[in-house]
């Protein structure tokens, strides 16, 4: 199984992952740098200026990171070799919002959250948008297969966020089954029964918002496009000429050969979902980066933003790397190259 | 006379293709009326009474009634027309993706051509580049630009182009990677070709030839484009990362959220620019899938 050529294959992705972090880096790098001078002073004093109770020591250490960041310190090469060592190790110093606990130890509190929802919601519409795309690519004359269509080209282009504020209007308001302000409160569960169910209370409608969209705007749309073009292919044709029972044809032929291309999107379109889903998570207090996200913006945290930053460019550059090594797996006609 | 002949070539040409859209594909109409009704509501946000601006200038918490127009969509819990801030929201959430669409599309026009004709070490470059900013998820990004940026946003004369500008860092891309490979597929065809070996300059071929083959696919873009700005203004309002103290579709969601709308029982305030957004997103969807449809026939159903 493992040849030279998947071995060569891995190496060449492991050094373009780390040439595409380099280039995420330094586009922050240079974008930040453009940001008016003044910016850290104004940022210090906004946060004095709010009247919040900052600890002395955080506006201290927050501006020994954001001169390092902006690059107010040393030469440009030091300031760019500082910089790549805070984004890539994640260091931004103590967060504002609960100084001294480090921004990075805040954020990994707050990943589990994040990456089971989305894995979840990804996982199911990936499975399921393709599923139902490839079956209404076949049975197009079909009046469901003509309503999830219009349905899908409805919902293609809305973005996540606006699905989770309809979602919020129509579960919260209408009918009301979920409530207005979502949120856990204090996290205390006597057993796990409980715990589950807050869980499901929480989640349902946050990863309904994401699997609505992804799945019937983007995954059903393109698995029945793709269908609809492999089954024109000569190789359809022939099997359906050599007698093979439907099924077969549908199982061998058609679904293989659309599923691989949507492991490629899948890549493509990671950073799509982890940006959306942090506006939804926000919008139903769901605690994970997102909120996070929220309260760092509220209180100026800068710490906690740019280390959300570092490490969404991080955790979509490797989900796309990882999907890429194991796509030969799945795809022989890449492994025997 | 040469120029009047040109522009009207150039008016035949944009208006022939879009006559056989309206009347064949039933997408590009649909979407085309519902823009032009946006549109129209965009330019009724003139007719605006001065004090709309303000807040308290009407009754609060009114619910929508037909009879007077100031009150057609009711008022906010500061007491202002949503009827009017709504109008105006749209004019300036489309001119925010208007100023992207001006910029981001064209640059990715650019590189696009010149990354597909060029080839080689330039065309590694930039495409790895393009790919590299298309993998990074904008929103964190433009969080931290935002915050770094909010308290000097409303000095500057016009924040709501300026709005439009910020969004064209990332924007560019999606049409610089498509246009790459149309013009990749176009340099083999023969007519370049021909062209070529009839001693055109490069500059002529882009011009004569391979633009005009790009056209519908930048209308696509510039579609898209409009879509990615307003749609980024939007989930970075509901943040507070916007012009708060201006009309957008995204501000008016977030007064909605931080006034608790629903809560309140003002579901008129909450829906209204929900439902602003997914018209304006439909309607320029609908358009780029007839131009799309009508391009590459393998699409139509």
């Amino acid at each position: 199984m493992v040849s030279k050529a998947l071995v060569r294959f891995i190496i060449i992705r492991t050094i373009v992952l780390i040439l595409t972090l380099f280039t995420a880096f330094s586009f922050t790098f240079i974008l930040l740098r453009v940001m008016p001078v003044s910016a850290v002073e104004n940022i210090l004093a906004g946060l004095t200026v709010q009247g919040q109770v900052v600890d002395p020591q955080a506006i201290i250490e927050l501006r020994k990171t954001l001169y390092e960041i902006f690059g107010l310190t040393g030469s440009p090469m030091e300031q760019y070799f500082k910089y790549l060592r805070r984004f890539l190790t994640l260091d931004f110093g103590p967060s504002i919002m609960s100084y001294p606990t480090p921004a990075r130890v805040l954020i990994f509190s707050r990943l589990p959250w994040t990456i089971s929802l989305l894995a979840f919601t990804t996982v199911i519409s990936w499975v399921l948008g393709n599923v139902l795309g490839v079956f209404a690519s076949i049975n197009r004359k079909r009046r469901v297969s003509k309503v999830l269509v219009s349905l899908s080209l409805t919902l293609y282009p809305i973005p996540y966020y606006i699905m989770a504020l309809v979602l919020i209007f129509l579960f919260c308001y209408i009918i009301p089954i979920f409530p207005l302000f979502g949120g856990f409160g204090e996290m205390s569960f006597t057993d796990i029964i409980s715990f589950i169910r807050a869980w499901l209370y929480q989640s349902t409608l946050p990863a309904l918002s994401i699997i609505m969209i992804s799945m019937f705007g983007w995954w059903f749309l393109s698995s029945y496009t793709l269908t609809l073009n492999v089954q024109t292919e000569d190789y359809v044709y022939y099997a359906e000429l050599r007698g093979l029972p439907q099924s077969r044809i549908l199982k061998n032929y058609v679904f293989k050969n659309v599923l691989l291309p949507q492991v490629t999107t899948l890549g493509l379109s990671l950073g799509g979902i982890f940006g959306g889903a942090l506006l939804t998570e926000m919008l139903f207090a769901y605690p994970g980066i997102g909120m996070l996200a929220y309260r760092a913006v509220l209180s100026g945290d800068y710490p906690t933003a740019l280390g959300m930053l570092s490490l969404t460019i991080i955790a979509v550059a490797t989900a796309t790397y990882i999907l890429d090594i194991v796509y030969p797996f799945i795809d022989p006609r890449i492994r025997h190259r | 006379m040469a120029r009047t002949i040109i522009s009207k070539e150039l008016f035949k040409s944009i208006a022939t293709p879009f006559l056989i859209l309206v009347k064949t594909n039933r997408k590009f109409r649909i979407g085309f009326t519902i823009i032009v009704i946006v549109i129209a509501l965009a330019l009724i946000s003139f007719l605006a009474p001065p004090k709309y601006i303000h807040w308290y200038s009407y009754p609060r918490n009114i619910p929508p009634s037909l009879t007077n127009i100031d009150l057609l969509l009711g008022t906010t819990a500061n007491g202002r027309s949503v009827f009017w801030v709504f109008t105006n929201a749209i004019k300036n959430s489309l001119i925010i993706g208007i100023v992207t669409a001006l910029i981001a599309p064209h640059i990715g026009l650019l590189i696009g051509i010149i990354t597909g004709l060029k080839g080689g070490v330039i065309d590694r470059v930039l495409m790895f580049i393009t790919d590299t900013i298309i993998v990074i998820p904008a929103l964190p990004l433009y969080i931290i630009v935002l915050m770094v940026l909010k308290p000097h946003i409303s000095a500057i004369g016009s924040p709501i182009p300026f709005m439009g500008l910020i969004f064209s860092i990332t924007a560019w891309c999606w049409p610089a990677r498509q246009v790459r490979a149309i013009v990749l597929s176009l340099r083999e065809r023969e007519f370049i070709l021909t062209s070529t070996l009839s001693g055109n300059s490069m500059v002529r071929i882009i011009f004569r030839e391979i633009i005009p083959h790009l056209l519908a696919w930048h209308l696509i873009n510039l579609t898209n484009t409009v879509l990615y700005s307003i749609g980024m203004e939007t989930g970075l309002s509901i943040l507070g990362l916007s012009i708060l103290d201006k009309d957008t579709l995204g501000t008016m969601i977030y007064w909605a959220l931080y006034y608790s709308a629903l809560f309140r029982g003002l579901w008129w305030w909450y829906i209204t620019p929900i439902l602003g957004i997914v018209i304006i997103f439909l309607s320029f969807f609908l358009i780029s899938q007839g131009i799309s449809e009508y391009i590459n026939p393998r699409l139509r159903q």
